[in-house]
């Protein structure tokens, strides 16, 4: 059994225990063992970078600093925490006088980054750990040819150099992934665009513009739900035509459903053990298409 | 408006963490042509927030509020052919602006819930009886003293907090 | 040994130095130094009447080391030495030094100072011109032969040029027809002629009547002594400069070309189809076919990836002059040439790595020539710009500038013809079509050649459209098949997504795939973008570091068929001058190795700029490195390099080295440390120079010892210099990336390294050393650099040597 420390980062924990609880079963039910850190703090995403990198760079790397003591490569759920986590694990490992003056800082907290441990998202864990093939016989409950808008966040992909998880501009692994559940990934406009998550709270206007192209874009591709593994992205698509509903007057009722959920629906895991009951958007339409 | 000689200000930003490839633009527009909120909103653009800069408009571009439009995305940095690492580089303009004092109130929210939780999303007390409900294990607390010591040592608790309340 | 009798010739420079320099005691010096036997006094010795005193004191007084005194030393040093060689001594028995503007000028406020460094100075001439030894002339054969590669309008122009001048030349061409890019290009700018127009070879425009013509017509394949040999590509290179044995290998045409009369009989009956790269895969061809338009030879060839051969042979059977035949095997063939010309052009850089773009992925997205193909009337399409994806005439075509070029994810270079080419192709299409909508994206407009800016403002008149933008991404829209382009116009600050029904990418020019291959078997290297490096971009444009070989067209970097031209006959004219007489007359100042001392250690051919030094087997089981002395270029980069000392100069032995730098420290005459400046003959030399010339002031103390280069410079030089008794020692080259013999300023700096952390071991301060890289018009910069080295030693006070 592979282990991992399972990083869950502010946001999921704290508001979308659906995701932790369908990422947990279907991950330890596929045979891998999640290891709470303890003290793992905030990862520092962008909100942090944008008020000092080098502090965020510090945050991170304290965090992976925890994973290396306990001997463990990192787990992450949530895109944001993998993307601070990886680009400070990858700049930390690359280059020597920035992780000497990291260092330096964390030495206050007794921690040193030594760069001996990996971070990954759990598709990466599904991909490498599991396997297709493995992943494919454990479908018990093939999702029917469910039409679904693949959306991956911007920040599992980009910046592509440091994350080097998949090709930038034809991403694959994220559709294989949801293929192997027996559910057909669409294709759709402007699909690794952005979804404008990060703008909610200083320029909602924005925000809900951008999410709302990102609806439109999905819903005239004729999907039966937007698939998603970043708890923001989740919160401004779903949420988000609540919004759009009093803003624009539109209705799309399109689901929003995390990976992990379609990964646990597929793979046995009943809907009623799942927390369904948390996405605005209802699901029922989705759970009845693949029966 | 306050015009610096221009290299000064470029200097300044090429020497920051996330600054470093600024001058490489050519305004070429690849940005603002991929840029989803330019797309959206007539309100930004980054090969234009990039031209400012280069042209020393250090104003204009610390003080307002275009800086803090960009969604973080990456297309930009992504297929900006002159290699300008184009969200690092408003990672970088953003770190200075909060050093003058143009910090947003979302901004110093979520430092003060880094601060005193060391979490931006602090877990509240329904969210914790969910979790039990669910059999989801309790979240373990995040270790604030050790955060403390590591924000007092880079000075993020003052450069957060050095202009009380200022927000634009 | 013959004994040696030194004659010192001192120029006052019509009296002029002489206010300065005290010539009576410099000549009644001159005259106690051993192995003096003539000491002569002038205005100059140059030319005139003081040469021809040099003359005469060879001639009767026998002197045989000749020692002058002068201002210019470059000129003189010809002069001395043509004259000598004329009164039968050999040219390499004369030393130059220059008193005027190494010492009377940059010293003249401290005249006294001044006689005594001039003193040090000519001993330092007088004891090397003493170990001088005489250097002979070598000649090598040259084969009056040339090999062009590739047969473009570069390999074209200048294999007509050479067959012109009477060289056998041999034209080898990869593919089994002439042309190149051109034959592809349907015209050119900034003629608007047909691309594979060519001059007609003079003899045979007055045979038919005209003076250019397209390639076929033209008579080129009948110029007597040009061989053209297609189908076939270089696989081996051996020998040397003037006697290169190059191996060819032709691939089978099946075809005989001296018995294809094209009737083109054997297309109607051959069953197989394919599609034709030739014509951007928009039509189709048969498995034996012919380009058109056609270029040379005018003769079909089979596609040996295609063609079923005896499975089928219905062409063989219809052909009415026999002459298809299938079983033709790939041959080799040996050339012998003198010199070798490489004009393998540069190609079209495959843009699919630009996903944003979807090229390869959306086929109404093409490239330049793939569009050229189209407004070709021969052309798939017959001229008519098309979506291939449907076959619909294109209506709508938007042209994207640099793409995979200023692109530092790609090619960081501008590909320099690309905008002209959008802007050739764009008023072709608005002048047969002028209801089309063209729309350029661009960043910048370059059209910097004669004449190419009217074709912008012809672009302009006609209603072309440009948007100041570069596109982000080329999206399809697969409900109207039309394809839509993200840009910004910048002008406007506002997003455009402009419907095309063609988009045309203006891809980046990349040096052949072969380049890489070719370079290594010429032994010439490749610049950082992958094109062949020339000599020097400036002063030797088409020549490499290899004698005998050059480049030319865009094989050197990307160019429009003007500049091609220009430089294919540049290229000609240096392989005439380099073989036109037949052989190869070289002064043999080269290195030489002592092949007991060479302890096999790899060092110097590598570090040989010019690829002269081989490793041989030395008999006794043993390699030991040898010096080609055709290929070496005396620089003496390998004598720095050796770790043990094998190998050395034959015009700057070890002792003549060491004798100077005991000479010219032997007399102070100043209150201050003395310093010694080895510089190179080039740029530092020259810096030197200048800084005399121009009157600027420095210290008598500092001494200067000339070597051709400073990759010459040893660690056990610098330490030398120290322990006879200078204080600071300062090292004089080109600019690192300037440097006349590429990498010896470069490896110069290395064992300055070396030698400062030698000096810091043995507790000596390691600023004492120091390495200044100076070129000509920085002779302040000589005269700063001598005054704070200076400065600087005293202020450390006195060597303390262990
Ligand atoms: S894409 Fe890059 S080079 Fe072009 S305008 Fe934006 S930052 Fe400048
Ligand atoms: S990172 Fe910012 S500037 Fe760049 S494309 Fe995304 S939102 Fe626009
Ligand atoms: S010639 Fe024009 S299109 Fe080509 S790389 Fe240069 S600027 Fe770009
Ligand atoms: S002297 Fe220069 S050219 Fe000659 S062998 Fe040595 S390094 Fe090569």
């Amino acid at each position: 059994m592979t282990s991992y420390a399972l990083f869950l980062g502010c946001t999921i924990p704290a508001r979308q225990p659906h995701y932790e609880l369908a990422a947990r079963k279907a991950l330890t039910k596929l045979g891998i063992e999640l290891v709470d850190l303890e003290g793992a703090t905030c990862c520092a995403p962008p909100p942090i970078q944008s008020i000092d990198l080098e502090t965020s760079l510090a945050i991170a790397a304290y965090n992976i600093c925890l994973a290396e003591e306990a001997d463990l490569n990192i787990l992450t759920l949530c895109t944001g925490c993998f993307e601070s986590l990886t680009i400070a694990n990858r700049l930390l490992k690359e280059n020597r006088e920035l992780r000497e003056k990291i260092n330096k800082i964390l030495s206050n907290a007794g921690k040193e980054f030594k760069g001996t441990k990996e971070v990954k998202h759990y598709l990466q864990v599904l991909m490498d750990d599991v396997g297709v093939n493995h992943l494919k016989q454990n479908v018990v409950k093939p999702l029917n040819n469910l039409n679904v808008a693949a959306f991956s966040g911007c920040h599992l992909l980009r910046p592509s150099e440091l994350l080097r998880f998949d090709d930038p501009e034809r991403p694959r692994i994220f559709d294989t992934l949801i293929e192997v559940l027996g559910a057909k990934s669409i294709p759709y406009k402007n699909k690794l665009r952005c979804c404008g998550g990060l703008l909610r709270g200083y320029a909602d206007d924005i925000a809900l513009a951008i999410a709302r192209d990102k609806i439109v874009n999905a819903y005239n591709a004729g999907a039966d739900c937007i698939s998603t593994l970043c708890p923001f992205c989740f919160l401004t698509l779903d949420l988000g035509q609540m919004l759009i509903k009093t803003t624009y007057k539109e209705e799309y009722n399109l689901p929003i459903i995390h990976y992990a959920e379609l990964l646990s629906l597929s793979i046995g895991v009943e809907p009623k053990e799942l927390a369904l009951d948390f996405h605005k958007i209802k699901v029922d339409k989705v759970l009845e298409k693949i029966g | 408006m306050t015009e610096e000689k221009p290299l000064d200000f470029t200097r300044e930003i090429t020497s920051r963490l996330g600054g470093e490839t600024i001058t490489h633009c050519y305004q070429c527009g690849t940005c603002a042509s991929t840029c989803p909120v330019a797309r959206t909103t007539e309100r930004y653009n980054p090969r234009q927030l990039i031209r400012l800069a280069l042209l020393g408009q250090r104003d204009e571009v610390l003080k307002g509020d275009t800086i803090w439009l960009c969604a973080s995305c990456y297309n930009c940095q992504e297929r900006c052919p002159q290699k300008v690492e184009v969200a690092d580089v408003i990672y970088a303009l953003r770190n200075m602006a909060i050093r003058e004092g143009n910090v947003p109130a979302i901004y110093m929210e979520f430092a003060t819930g880094l601060m005193s939780e060391g979490r931006l999303a602090p877990i509240s007390k329904f969210l914790e009886k969910k979790r039990t409900e669910y059999g989801l294990p309790p979240l373990k607390p995040a270790n604030v003293e050790a955060l403390k010591i590591i924000l007092a040592a880079t000075g993020f608790d003052k450069i957060m907090f050095k202009k009380e309340g200022a927000s634009p | 040994m013959e004994e040696v009798k030194v004659g010192v010739f001192l120029s006052d420079c019509g009296g002029q130095i002489a206010k300065i320099l005290d010539f009576e005691a410099l000549t009644n010096f001159v005259k106690t130094v051993p192995g003096v036997t003539l000491v002569a006094r002038g205005s100059e010795f140059w030319r005139g009447q003081g040469l021809q005193t040099i003359v005469d004191a060879v001639k009767t007084k026998k002197i045989n080391r000749v020692v002058v005194a002068e201002a210019v030393p470059k000129i003189s040093e010809v002069a001395v030495a043509k004259a000598v060689e004329a009164a039968g001594l050999n040219p390499h028995l004369v030393e130059v030094l220059d008193l005027k503007d190494h010492c009377a000028w940059p010293h003249r406020d401290t005249p006294k100072e001044a006689t005594e460094k001039a003193k040090a100075m000519l001993l330092a001439a007088i004891e090397k011109a003493k170990l001088l030894e005489p250097i002979e002339k070598a000649e090598f054969p040259a084969v009056k032969s040339v090999l062009v590669i590739g047969g473009g309008i570069a390999g074209m122009q200048a294999a007509e040029d050479l067959a012109d001048m009477g060289f056998q030349v041999y034209l080898v061409e990869k593919e089994p027809f002439l042309g190149g890019l051109a034959a592809k290009a349907v015209r050119f700018f900034p003629t608007d002629d047909c691309a594979i127009c060519i001059q007609s070879p003079k003899d045979l425009a007055a045979v038919t009547q005209t003076s250019r013509k397209c390639v076929y017509r033209s008579g080129f394949s009948e110029i007597p002594n040009l061989n053209i040999l297609t189908n076939a590509k270089i696989v081996k290179v051996e020998g040397s400069p003037g006697n290169f044995r190059v191996t060819v290998e032709r691939k089978p045409r099946y075809v005989d070309e001296k018995k294809c009369v094209a009737c083109d009989l054997c297309t109607i009956v051959c069953p197989v189809e394919v599609l034709d790269e030739y014509n951007a895969k928009l039509s189709k061809r048969k498995a034996i076919y012919i380009n058109k338009p056609l270029v040379y030879p005018p003769a079909y060839v089979i596609d040996a990836k295609a063609c079923k051969f005896h499975e089928c042979a219905k062409c063989v059977e219809v052909c009415p002059t026999k002459a298809i035949n299938l079983d033709q095997k790939t041959e080799q063939v040996t050339l012998n040439v003198g010199s070798i010309i490489v004009a393998t052009g540069f190609r079209e850089y495959d843009p699919s790595v630009i996903k944003e773009y979807h090229y390869g992925e959306y086929s109404d997205v093409v490239t330049h020539l793939e569009l050229a193909r189209m407004l070709d009337a021969f052309g798939p399409t017959g001229g008519v710009p098309i979506k291939p994806s449907d076959g619909q005439p294109a209506k709508r075509i938007v042209f994207v500038q640099c793409v995979g070029s200023r692109d530092r994810r790609w090619n960081p270079y501008c590909s320099s013809i690309c905008c002209m080419i959008s802007l050739k192709h764009a008023t072709m299409i608005k002048e047969a079509f002028p209801d089309a909508d063209v729309t350029i994206c661009y960043i910048d407009i370059r059209t910097t050649g004669r004449e190419h800016e009217y074709y912008y403002e012809r672009a302009r008149d006609m209603g072309v459209k440009f948007v100041k933008g570069r596109p982000s991404e080329i999206v399809h829209d697969p409900a109207t098949n039309t394809l839509i382009v993200e840009v910004e116009d910048e002008l406007l600050r506002r997003l455009l997504e402009l419907e095309a029904d063609l988009v045309v990418l203006a891809t980046a020019m990349v040096p052949s795939e072969d380049a890489k291959e070719l370079a290594q078997m010429l032994g010439i290297e490749l610049d950082q973008d992958g094109f062949f490096k020339e000599y020097n971009a400036k002063l030797r444009p088409t020549e490499t570091k290899r004698r005998g070989i050059f480049i030319c067209g865009g094989a050197v970097f990307p160019k429009d068929a003007p500049t091609t031209s220009l430089h294919a006959h540049s290229a000609a004219v240096k392989a005439a001058k380099f073989l036109m007489n037949g052989k190869i007359v070289k002064d043999l100042k080269v290195a030489v190795v002592n092949q007991d001392y060479c302890g096999n250690c790899q060092f110097c051919p590598v570090t040989c700029p010019y690829g002269a030094i081989t490793l041989e087997p030395k008999g006794d089981g043993h390699f030991a490195a040898k010096v080609s002395e055709i290929l070496c270029e005396g620089c003496g980069v390998c004598v720095g390099t050796c770790p043990v000392g094998a190998i050395e100069l034959r015009h700057l032995k070890p002792s003549q080295i060491s004798a100077q730098i005991k000479a010219l420290l032997s007399i102070n005459g100043t209150s201050k440390p003395l310093v010694l400046a080895f510089s190179c003959s080039e740029c530092g030399h020259a810096a030197v120079d200048s800084s005399g010339m121009a009157m600027m002031n420095y210290p008598a103390n500092v001494r200067v010892l000339r070597v051709p280069c400073t990759g010459v410079i040893q660690v056990q030089h610098i330490l030398e210099a120290f322990r006879a008794g200078a204080q600071g020692v300062m090292v004089v080259g080109c600019k690192p990336d300037g440097c006349h013999y590429e990498v010896g300023s470069q490896k110069a700096k290395q064992k300055v390294e070396m030698a400062k952390r030698l000096l810091q071991a043995y507790g000596i301060e390691p600023e004492r050393l120091e390495m200044f890289n100076l070129v000509f018009i920085e002779g302040d910069k000589f005269a700063e650099a001598a005054k704070t080295m200076t400065e600087k030693v005293e202020k450390l006070g006195p060597l303390q040597l262990a």
